[in-house]
């Protein structure tokens, strides 16, 4: 039997770590990426602010490329800046003026990129249309950013902004790995893709012009990663945010009404 | 061309192919997971598993990778089904809605389980 202890005993710092490392008691230590993931959500919310913008945003779930419809592409456009700026520099000022960068007629409605945020967007269709939709930001680290689309978005999939050090100095890439979302959508690719190839180049332009590299050059690269369309999401069409941008403009002067009624 | 810190190896167990991941799954990862999957549909499995318990850490390009893994096994008609992940990674992977369209297990042995009970039901 071994002696009771003395309550009056001094106990050794090292004896406390011997019996602390003896007890084994498991240390959960969350991984390092963890504060760069968003939190898991059911379905999106769009503050009050921005409700007005966000109306085919809020309450919709997003979709990853295994909730779209189309065939799935992954499409690469990278940007050598050379060394007038470092990958992380690139990245936290890609963040703080990310809509900034995009071209005239598209509005980003974001506020942060952080994760979690949920961002109205406002897409230029070219046909007078203004086509609304939004992204959640998925993912963010310093080097690099990931968005993911909502149901009725042209694309379900995701939008990787990156920066990295290379044997040119820095480059930034914006990498999109989407399926049209519904089978409208998958009808307009031949155009869409076009007008990602304009927008997203025009951006990486915008990013080099912003350090003062000019007339950047935008290197391309598509991969078809699957060719199979899945047949079961063609019911994605209910979402269809070009569907629904042109009702919700059909219906702008009954709103207008019930607002003046409402006082 | 990035160096990766993600490592694989290939085995087989009870007809399946599993490959065993460790370390980070990031964008510099490609190579290293393209090759494992190559190398472990070469004998026609039953089903892919990837094995995840010995992951600490993954990006969005990560799970852009393994996306890219399912979608090159669904267009050759393959299964794929995945383990080990812990509570963290089982929430990316429901963020990324990865969960809703692979089959997720605690371990390679109740993988195995679950792959013969589903081929045999």
């Amino acid at each position: 039997m071994s002696p009771a202890p003395d309550p009056e005993r001094v106990v050794p710092l090292a004896e406390i770590e011997l019996a602390v490392q003896e007890a084994e008691v498991p240390v959960v230590v969350a991984p390092r990426d963890a504060g760069h993931w968003a939190p898991n959500v059911t379905r999106l919310t769009v503050d009050a602010d921005r409700a007005a913008v966000g109306f085919n945003v809020a309450g919709k779930r997003v979709t990853g490329p295994q909730q779209g419809f189309g065939r799935l592409w992954q499409r690469t456009y990278t940007t050598q800046l050379g060394s007038v700026v470092g990958p992380q520099r690139l990245i936290s000022e890609w963040k703080a003026h990310f809509g900034e960068f995009w071209t005239k007629g598209n509005r980003f409605h974001g506020l942060l990129i952080t994760p979690g945020e949920v961002a109205p967007i406002a897409v230029n269709t070219g046909a007078g249309l203004k086509l609304s939709t939004g992204v959640l930001v998925l993912y963010a680290d310093d080097e690099s950013f990931t968005f993911m689309t909502p149901e009725g978005h042209m694309f379900a999939g995701w939008i990787t902004f990156s920066a990295f050090a290379d044997a040119a100095g820095t480059a930034a890439r914006i990498q999109v790995l989407i399926r049209p979302n519904d089978p409208i959508f998958e009808l307009g690719w031949p155009v869409m893709k076009r007008m990602e190839d304009r927008f997203w180049m025009a951006t990486l332009r915008n990013v080099a012009a912003h350090f003062g590299v000019l007339d950047a050059a935008v290197e391309e690269r598509t991969v078809l990663v699957d060719k199979h369309r899945i047949w079961h999401n063609a019911r994605n069409v209910w979402h269809n945010a070009g569907i629904r941008s042109v009702l919700h403009l059909l219906t702008a002067p009954v709103r207008a009404v019930r607002r003046r009624r409402l006082g | 061309m990035m160096a990766s810190n993600c490592e694989a190896s290939v085995s087989q167990v009870r007809g399946l192919a599993v490959v065993a991941l460790s370390g980070e799954v990031d964008g510099s990862a490609a190579t290293v997971l393209g090759s494992a999957y190559d190398a472990a549909v070469r004998d026609e499995p039953t089903a892919v598993l990837l094995d995840f318990a010995a992951v600490d850490y993954i990006n969005s390009t990560g799970i852009a990778l393994i996306v890219s893994v399912l979608a090159k096994a669904r267009s050759e008609g393959r299964r794929v089904v995945a383990s080990g992940l812990s509570e963290h990674y089982r929430r990316i992977f429901d963020i990324t809605r990865l969960s809703d369209f692979i089959q997720l297990y605690a371990d390679v042995e109740s993988a195995a389980n679950g792959v013969i009970e589903g081929a045999s039901a």
